[in-house]
């Protein structure tokens, strides 16, 4: 056999077992999806309930002048100082993934805030942080992320460095860029403003597909006066600080989810274009094997013919 | 008997969601019971337990770590940290858990940042094995 019949061979063989590998991937990415997408309906109940707690404080007493829903700076003198975090992830081979987000912060930034002086990153993944180190963005901080994030502790360091910053007026809002779980064949980079709380129900946040339950609301007019205890302003202060956690909780659930599911496509992508190109191989293969075979003949023929 | 709506969630999973009689939770400023009608209310929970009592008698005990409770005229929500019914507790796992954290809080070049958590990790094994034990004594019946 050729040379040339032998390197297809080996291609064809070298090509194969790459199409195992991304086919596990796939396998794998999948049964992470499933897991995550679990997560983010889990944790919906609570954060539901937490905005709704907020929403009933709203009607009743006046929170409006607690730092964390005060806006730093009035509507005239714009918003000069931003904090940004992105939410991205820690492996490659997902596409576009973190290269989307990152620009679509850009241009959110650009679009909606072009008086904005400065733009301070906060990165979560190692990928979005080399991202957006490529992208020329002025990193701050880079937090550490887990493939499947188990608990809401570790938006905790997150939660409290954005916090401090926001009361000392560092800050005139924050925003956390992440990718929204549509659907596992969409997912739609998103940048949302964190702070200063704005006081509507976020619609998008942890309803991975959308529906509206229809829920029965407490009737608010027969509440006459909250009691708290054990007093507001206390209250206040560590419930706020939970609600920002469980919206960043439900921000990186929701990205792991598009996460997982990107590269999932990404590897079937791959896989498929693996098997096409195994056929195409073959084809090439047994080209060659044939024209081996008839140039065989006819070197036989040719030799037989010449001893007659 | 009058009833009202009691839901407990946590992060993770929604903990229970039923009518129920009587509900007693402890919180930073000590043990409060809710009875139907109660006043509109907002307070944060301490570690501690949550007995619920339910419709047909029986008693749900549960240990809680963190959180609040909101008081609405038909309806109290629980938003807790962690919760978990007392029969679910391992109690050896508890007492390990509860040693560990003992052991490790002796141990000195502990920063303030380790010392307090450790010291939650340790009141929070302490609260959970407190109610696993009252839950054994008791016999307290539960409602899974």
């Amino acid at each position: 056999m050729s040379q040339g019949a032998g390197d297809i061979k080996r291609r064809i063989k070298s090509v194969k077992s790459t199409n195992k590998i991304t086919k596990a991937m796939e396998l794998v990415s999948a049964a992470k999806m499933r897991k995550a997408v679990n997560k983010v309906l889990a944790t919906r109940t609570y954060a539901d309930l937490t905005w709704e707690l907020i929403l009933h404080l709203l009607k009743k007493v006046d929170i409006k002048h607690h730092p964390l829903f005060r806006e730093n700076n009035p509507a005239s003198t714009g918003v000069k100082n931003v904090a940004v975090i992105l939410i991205g992830t820690n492996r490659g081979l997902c596409g576009s993934f973190n290269n989307q987000l990152a620009r679509k912060v850009v241009a959110s930034i650009q679009l909606h805030h072009p008086e904005t002086v400065s733009t301070d990153i906060i990165t979560m993944g190692t990928k979005v942080r080399d991202e957006a180190r490529r992208m020329k963005l002025n990193l701050i901080a880079d937090f550490p992320k887990n493939d499947i994030t188990q608990d809401s502790n570790v938006v905790r360091p997150i939660v409290n460095l954005i916090f401090k910053d926001f009361v000392n007026q560092k800050y005139d809002k924050v925003f956390v860029a992440y990718t929204d779980f549509m659907s596992s064949l969409r997912q739609i980079p998103h940048v949302k403003q964190l702070l200063p709380f704005s006081t509507e129900i976020d619609e998008r946040l942890g309803h991975i597909i959308h529906e509206k339950e229809v829920s029965q609301k407490a009737d608010l007019n027969k509440i006459s006066e909250f009691i708290f205890e054990p007093n507001q302003a206390e209250i206040l202060n560590n419930f706020l600080p939970r609600l920002l956690e469980v919206q960043l909780y439900q921000t990186v659930l929701e990205s792991e989810a598009s996460e997982h599911s990107s590269r999932m496509f990404a590897m079937r992508n791959a896989s498929d274009a693996a098997q096409e190109m195994v056929s195409s191989l073959t084809l090439v293969y047994n080209q060659a094997r044939q024209a081996n075979i008839t140039a065989e003949i006819a070197e036989i023929s040719a030799g037989a013919s010449a001893a007659v | 008997m009058d009833k009202f709506k009691l839901k407990i969630v946590t992060p993770e999973k929604v903990v229970l969601t039923d009518e129920v009689n009587q509900l007693s939770v402890s919180t930073t400023s000590g043990q409060i019971t809710i009875l139907p009608h109660h006043l509109p209310l907002i307070s944060q929970l301490a570690p501690g337990e949550i007995i619920v009592k339910h419709q047909n008698k029986a008693e749900s005990l549960m240990a809680v770590f963190g959180g609040f409770i909101e008081v609405l005229p038909e309806e109290v929500i629980i938003l807790a940290d962690r919760a978990e019914y007392a029969a679910d507790i391992d109690e050896k796992r508890a007492e390990e858990a509860k040693q560990r954290a003992e052991e490790a809080l002796k141990e000195q070049h502990l920063d303030s940042e380790q010392f307090a958590m450790l010291s939650a990790t340790l009141e929070k094994e302490l609260n959970r094995l407190k109610v696993a034990r009252k839950y054994k004594q008791k016999g307290i019946r539960n409602l899974q």
